[in-house]
């Protein structure tokens, strides 16, 4: 088994998604990198806010959820910080035969993103980037050769100085 | 946080390349290495995902996997979770069969389970969604619903601090969907098929977590024994050399997996 000695601990986002953009994207307010909820937080005070790196993310991807043959958006998400010229990693469950659409976002327009997906034993899995007439935004399809654990890389460039805040939506079909 | 200026452009496709390899995207990663950044937290296939998949293969009798037990709810909170994501399984497999009945029972049983976590204002909408949806063949809506239902519990839960609940609601969905595709399977054994039920590291994923449940919350004969089913599933649940599992090792998972989840009905 994989060795996990320096977790980041993002959320999977409790976000409430909408399908379209004109819903928002709402989620408990939870501050990144805290796997445990801070002591002022109480059950049942988290007040829901609208997930603006998610929208860009949902934003990103509606074109793909609508036609003949639609990607079907999962309501799950992933979000955390990530500071500029550092990658993450995140571990998924990919099943042969479908098609699987990630897209990544930050909030800063000068950032560039980049999703990458590799198998089990680490190697890059062949895919099609998908680049967008914004940095901020990137999307990968990808077509498992097999069924089984891959990880999706992301990483920020360090065309921005600052840390940002970062959101994984995905679709399959 | 204010709204940024960004959400007002809209965003459009420039171009698709494969696998560019950006600057200092390594072509191989170690997955050992101790430098490399998990992110934490799991997102659970959810049934349809592995059904569209194994639809591709051909048709399959899934209205034969439309299960319809009686709830009997009781004070164990655990339990009701463990229902509740059972309970949207059951949903997905009857989208998958287009059984209007069946989905609209579902959406009624969401609303009373919901009501039992003390989350049913956030569920109801979704829930009403469902049986309407339903009731009107709009398959694709009520997909969307059975899965926003089950994320906005989830959120409810992670919002209450009940994260012991979530991992419960997350196995339960796991074991329901599971036991639908491994049951399907049996009767339409495909090696091509089989691989499907290729997921070690999920299954280990999913005991590690319910392992890590207090005692407290994991009282009752019942959940020793999903210990042990989680156990036995993770060296079944892998492909051998040749990329399947075996018809006899499908027809122990489909066994396992149908008793485990009419335990936790009957407890």
């Amino acid at each position: 088994m994989r060795a996990k000695p320096l977790r980041f601990a993002a959320s999977v986002v409790p976000g409430v998604v909408a399908l379209s953009l004109l819903s928002a994207s709402l989620h408990a307010q939870r501050p990144e990198g805290e796997i445990s909820p801070p002591a002022e937080e109480s059950a049942g005070q988290a007040q829901p806010v609208i997930d603006e790196v998610k929208l860009i993310a949902q934003r990103a991807a509606m074109a793909s959820l609508t036609g003949e043959n639609p990607f079907i958006l999962r309501e799950s998400s992933w979000s955390g910080m990530i500071d500029p010229g550092k990658a993450r990693l995140i571990q998924l469950q990919l099943f042969k035969r479908n098609e699987y659409h990630f897209w990544m976002a930050v909030p800063d327009r000068d950032a560039g993103v980049n999703v990458h997906i590799y198998d089990g034993n680490g190697e890059i899995v062949e895919g099609e980037n998908i680049r967008y007439d914004v940095g901020n935004v990137a999307g990968l399809i990808v077509r498992p050769s097999e069924s089984g654990v891959y990880y999706l890389r992301i990483s920020l460039q360090t065309t921005v100085a600052t840390p940002q805040e970062w959101s994984v939506i995905y679709a399959y079909r | 946080m204010v709204m940024n200026k960004t959400l007002l452009f809209s965003i459009c496709l420039v171009g698709t390349v494969h696998i560019s390899l950006s600057q200092g995207t390594p072509e191989k990663i170690d997955l050992k290495d101790p430098n490399i950044q998990f992110v934490d937290g799991s997102v659970i296939p959810i049934p349809l995902e592995i059904f569209t998949s194994l639809d591709k293969l051909g048709s399959q009798d899934w209205a034969k996997q439309v299960a319809s037990y009686e709830i009997t709810l009781d004070t164990n909170r655990s339990r009701t979770a463990m229902l509740f994501g059972l309970t949207i399984s059951e949903g997905f497999i009857a989208v998958q069969a287009e059984d209007k009945e069946a989905v609209r029972r579902i959406g009624r049983e969401v609303l009373r389970l919901s009501t039992s976590l003390g989350v049913a204002g956030s569920v109801e909408s979704h829930a009403n969604s469902i049986v309407h949806a339903a009731g009107k063949s709009q398959w694709s809506v009520v997909r969307t619903e059975l899965d926003k239902t089950r994320q906005t519990v989830l959120n409810k839960m992670a919002e209450l601090r009940d994260d012991e609940l979530v991992d419960l609601v997350s196995l339960g969905g796991w074991l329901g969907g599971t036991r639908a595709l491994a049951s399907v399977l049996k009767e339409n054994y495909s090696v091509e098929g089989s691989d499907l039920l290729n997921q070690p590291d999920l299954v280990k994923q999913l005991k590690d977590d319910f392992n890590a449940i207090s005692e407290r919350a994991r009282r009752g004969e019942v959940f020793a024994r999903i210990s042990k089913t989680l156990e036995h599933l993770e060296s079944l649940m892998r492909t051998d050399a040749n990329g399947a599992i075996s018809e006899g090792k499908v027809i122990e998972i489909a066994l396992s997996t149908k008793q485990l989840v009419e335990a936790i009905y009957e407890s």
